[in-house]
């Protein structure tokens, strides 16, 4: 539980540290994509502008790729590049590359392509409704018990919709590659979350006109929540091809409104929840959820969004017997991918907007049905995994406490009673699963490594990135506090293909629960093996020994067994859980939400950095606030935002009062905490909106365009 | 494209009454910058104005607040004398954009911009703001109110800029003052809605009374027809089903990527009736 100061601080905040386009190299040409502005249709002639010199340019299609024209994924259906048929606006048909940028960009702007237009699905909703769009391998965890519905129990049916959420991360897309012909490898550089995807997207591209690709992240990574998991695999394959025809290093960095247009997003999703409730005993007695996500055209990462968000889709409930379907759906917009929470937050939307429903067809306060259901040790998850502790109801009662939620509810109500303007309180709870789902992380096979220099620098090399959540300072506490090191001399490398060795992708609130414990482990074999008293000392005392490299890989608890198949079993052998309360004040005559306070206390376990920490816990629960109230992204009739000036992320002005508190921190190491945060600020505060104004909107975000809808239907 | 930068307001206008074709004032350059980087702008002439002294700053004459065209919306907020003279006016900008827009962003660039959701247009028509307009052959001075004839037009001929604008010293005096900007988030927005309102009222009598909107209609306007129906009405007397009607005529709200033709309706609506039944605080 120490404070250090993040490593790269300074050198940020003086503008000293490099990020992608900082870096330039000796010849260095630039690159970009021509994209379809077609949702489907079949490429029947592309035309260049004739004002052009096009031997000038360096151009790639499909035909130009030596090796495979496929991105390897968890399911591998997505092009690098189009061929003859594209299958959603946004989708790349050629690479361009030329020592001008501008001139690239007046080129790019000027080429002229046709189609035979084929039918087209753009809308969210209209793909979700159709069972007919779906596609990929349908996931259904059984835990039903054929238990017939009692004529006492109460049955609370509804379809939650989410929105597509863009990452908005402050740094671009962007790569650099760099062909060399004599050792046939390719050096590519940037901004990324996993340089082991890329280096396998480069060698699949490259066939073998590579012998090796060698992959390294810039300095300084702006920010990715997931938008930098797979999408950066194409632009390095793409930036490759280009610098493999040009025989020149290429760097494509994409200006924010394409990163907007063709970049991955947070799936949207419809979520049906059927429950039946006793309405004595106000147990839930059975639940039913179809859980449905837009994938977009392909379905590259998103079998594992499903995975994750039907695992998490029943909340933190116990009930007996319980049925969940999950099903992709295939539209003509660009793949929607990896976002914090990763089909997470949908799914805790949709429970946790339910369990208020439930509440007031009870008559019942939100917390008192809470209570009544919430996971307590010997419950089951629908996987059959069992509870084993109480921390979830902990967080629970110490945020009602905290918030003064009961005084609240009667306040707020006599409040109401009297004025046009609302005041409202709202609950949301969540949890989230550490490393990958089920086996994943026995398969990932982390292995992390430690050099010990003669001069007593600590070397650490692993593949995970920061990008800025601070993880090259909290790996280091671990090993520096575990050999008892000065933390300055213990330091975490840039990750290089070639040199760190693959302890997995930078997702799934791995970093510091998968890697980090990991590297404690390691730090603890070394100071076994050399059994010293202080390690600065030993070094001195002992320089023919060093330098010194230790490694480990990662060993699966044997107790971990999940089942891929029926999805029964464990998994995910550790769960963070929250507890949140928001407070709102809704605004009659602009029919507008203000969030006023946000409480929320988790159990991460042990807190590696305080300040980190709730720097993550902030962050992410205002990325939450923007998901519930202000992300508006797409509209039909009207297309995507195109920038940042139309797609409202809050700014700091609208960031209300947040409370953030972390409980059972005396636990022996540290859980996952990247991407819990981002799961229940937009329910809790659709919540405390029906708490105020009595409106129960299935959707989010509740901007006032939406809510106004509703007020006039009321009127009506 | 090609760059201009005249040396002194003399030689400006010399320079633009020899331009024939499509030209364009850099001033802060907020949106003369979006508008190159989004194709909008690709041909013609870009002036750079913001050096010249003669269009910056404040300053006051008897009976006016004067205020030159490429003065920042940062040199408003500061300012000492317009935080005595005008205080709402200067208050009403205060989350204008973003500090960083604020210190480029210039009050003339704003209005010559000629967006309808142009901030700082509602606040001086409710103010009576007049733009002195000037160029190598002439002067004059005109109503704001008269600037603008339709979607980014105005009556300024080609070889005219606007110097400064003016607002009367006792604007605000007397007056019970309203603003709102409705956007998506508190700063950093375009406004979806504006409303601006002055009112005097004596003995629950509405003695005088301004009411302006913006991202309403093609350009931010006074609500004519509505003042008309509310002079000299006791505030009892009003009737909201009648402004309903009246507005209906008067503003023409559309349906667009940031918000909807109904929402900008029910809560322009909403916001007259909150600045009408506002106590006078007087």
């Amino acid at each position: 539980m120490k404070t250090v100061k993040k490593v790269d601080a300074r050198r940020k905040l003086e503008g000293k540290a490099k990020f992608l386009d900082d870096y330039s190299y000796d010849g260095m040409i630039y690159g970009q994509f021509f994209c379809s502005n077609s949702h489907h249709g079949i490429i029947k002639k592309i035309i260049f502008p004739q004002e052009y010199d096009l031997s000038q340019f360096i151009i790639v299609s499909a035909k130009d790729i030596p090796g495979k024209n496929i991105v390897p994924e968890p399911e591998c259906d997505q092009p690098f590049i189009a061929e003859k048929e594209v299958f959603h606006f946004g989708q790349i048909i050629l690479g361009v590359a030329h020592p001008c940028k501008e001139t690239l960009k007046d080129f790019i702007k000027n080429i002229k392509i046709e189609y035979k237009e084929l039918p087209a699905l753009a809308d969210t909703k209209e793909t979700l409704k159709d069972e007919m769009n779906s596609f990929g391998r349908k996931i259904i965890i059984d835990y039903s018990k054929n238990v017939k519905p009692k004529r006492e129990w109460i049955h609370t049916h509804s379809v939650y919709y989410t929105p597509h959420q863009e990452q908005a991360y402050l740094e671009p897309q962007g790569m650099i590659a760099i062909h060399n012909q004599e050792q046939k490898t390719m050096f590519v550089k940037g901004t990324m979350q996993c340089p082991f995807f890329v280096k396998d997207a480069v060698e699949a591209i490259m066939g073998d006109k590579i012998k090796e690709a060698i992959i390294e992240t810039s300095e300084g990574i702006g920010g990715a929540f997931g938008g930098k998991e797979d999408f950066p695999n194409i632009i390095a394959g793409i930036a490759s091809l280009l610098s493999y025809k040009s025989k020149k290093p290429v760097k494509i960095v994409l200006d924010r409104s394409d990163d907007m247009k063709i970049t991955t997003k947070r799936h949207p999703s419809r979520v049906e929840i059927d429950t039946y409730t006793d309405s004595k005993t106000h147990k839930i007695k059975k639940i039913n959820i179809d859980y449905r996500l837009d994938a977009g055209a392909y379905q590259t990462l998103s079998p594992v969004v499903l995975s994750r968000g039907v695992l998490h889709s029943g909340g933190g409930y116990a009930c007996e017997d319980v049925y969940i379907k999950g099903q992709l759906y295939k539209s003509n917009t660009p793949s929607n991918g990896a976002f914090r929470g990763f089909g997470a937050p949908q799914a805790f939307f949709a429970i946790e907007s339910h369990i208020d429903k439930i509440a007031a067809s009870l008559n019942l306060d939100p917390y008192e049905f809470r209570r009544m259901n919430i996971f307590r040790i010997g419950d089951e998850f629908p996987s059959t995994q069992k509870i084993t502790e109480n921390h979830l109801f902990d967080c629970f009662e110490k945020v009602i406490e905290k918030s003064d939620y009961h005084r609240k509810i009667k306040e707020f109500a006599k409040f109401n009673k009297s004025n046009d303007d609302k005041k409202g309180i709202g609950i949301a709870i969540a949890y989230h699963g550490g490393g990958y789902t089920g086996n994943g992380e026995k398969v990932l096979n982390s292995e992390v490594k430690i050099v010990i220099e003669k001069n007593g620098v600590v070397k650490v090399f692993v593949s995970n990135a920061d990008m800025g959540q601070g993880a090259h300072t909290t790996l280091a506490q671990l090993v520096n506090e575990t050999l008892s090191y000065p933390f300055e001399k213990t330091i975490v490398q840039i990750p290089n293909t070639s040199k760190t060795p693959n302890s997995g992708p930078t997702v799934a609130s791995r970093t510091i629960y998968i890697v980090g414990n990991l590297l404690r482990k390691l730090a603890l074999k070394i100071k076994k093996e050399l059994q010293f008293e202080n390690l600065e000392e030993f070094i001195s005392n002992n320089q023919e020994y060093f330098p010194k490299e230790f490694r480990m890989h990662f060993v699966q608890d044997p107790s971990v067994i999940f089942n891929e198949e029926t999805y029964q079993g464990i998994a995910y052998k550790d769960y963070s859980w929250v507890a949140c309360v928001a407070e709102i004040y809704y605004h009659s005559v602009t029919y507008t939400i203000e969030p006023k306070r946000i409480w929320a206390v988790f159990d991460i376990g042990n807190v590696v950095n305080v300040k980190i920490a709730e720097g993550q816990a902030e962050g992410g629960i205002m990325q939450g606030v923007g998901y519930g109230l202000t992300e508006f992204f797409y509209k039909k009739g009207y297309g995507r935002m195109q920038g940042l000036t139309d797609y409202a992320l809050p700014t700091s002005l609208d960031i209300p009062e947040i409370n953030v508190e972390f409980i059972h921190t005396n636990s022996d190491f540290p859980k996952g905490l990247g991407e819990i945060p981002m799961h229940t600020p937009a329910p809790a505060i659709r919540n405390a909106f029906y708490n105020a104004t009595g409106i129960f909107i299935d959707e989010i975000p509740l901007v006032p365009e939406r809510i106004i809808k509703y007020e006039l239907l009321k009127k009506k | 494209m090609e760059f201009i930068k005249p040396n002194t307001l003399k030689e400006l206008l010399e320079i633009i009454s020899t331009i024939t074709g499509e030209k364009y004032y850099f001033a802060g350059g907020t949106d003369i910058n979006i508008q190159i980087k989004k194709d909008i702008i690709r041909n013609g002439k870009i002036i750079f104005i913001n050096h010249i002294k003669e269009l910056n700053g404040i300053k006051e004459d008897e009976n006016y607040i004067l205020i030159g065209s490429t003065t920042t919306f940062r040199q408003i907020i500061e300012s000492k004398l317009l935080n005595d003279k005008l205080p709402f006016f200067q208050k009403s900008l205060n989350n204008f954009a973003s500090p960083l827009i604020q210190s480029q962003a210039t009050i003339g660039g704003n209005i010559a911009n000629g967006s309808p959701t142009a901030d700082v247009v509602p606040l001086l028509l409710v103010l009576d703001g007049k733009l002195e307009l000037i160029s190598n052959s002439m002067n004059r001075t005109i109503n704001l109110k008269d600037f603008f004839t339709g979607y980014k037009k105005f009556i300024l001929k080609p070889d005219e800029i606007i110097k400064s604008i003016f607002i009367p010293q006792n604007a605000e005096n007397g007056f019970d003052t309203f603003y709102e900007k409705i956007g998506s988030r508190k700063a950093l927005s375009i406004a979806k809605i504006a409303v601006a309102g002055l009112k005097k009222v004596v003995n629950n009598e509405i003695n005088e009374i301004k009411i302006a909107v913006g991202s309403l209609n093609e350009y931010p306007r006074r609500l004519d027809l509505i003042e008309d129906y509310l002079l000299n009405k006791d505030l009892k007397d009003i009737d909201f089903k009648k402004i309903r009607i009246i507005l209906k005529e008067e503003i023409t709200p559309i349906t667009d990527l940031r918000s909807d033709k109904d929402y900008r309706f029910e809560v322009c609506l909403n916001l007259i009736k909150k600045f009408l039944l506002k106590p006078d605080s007087g």
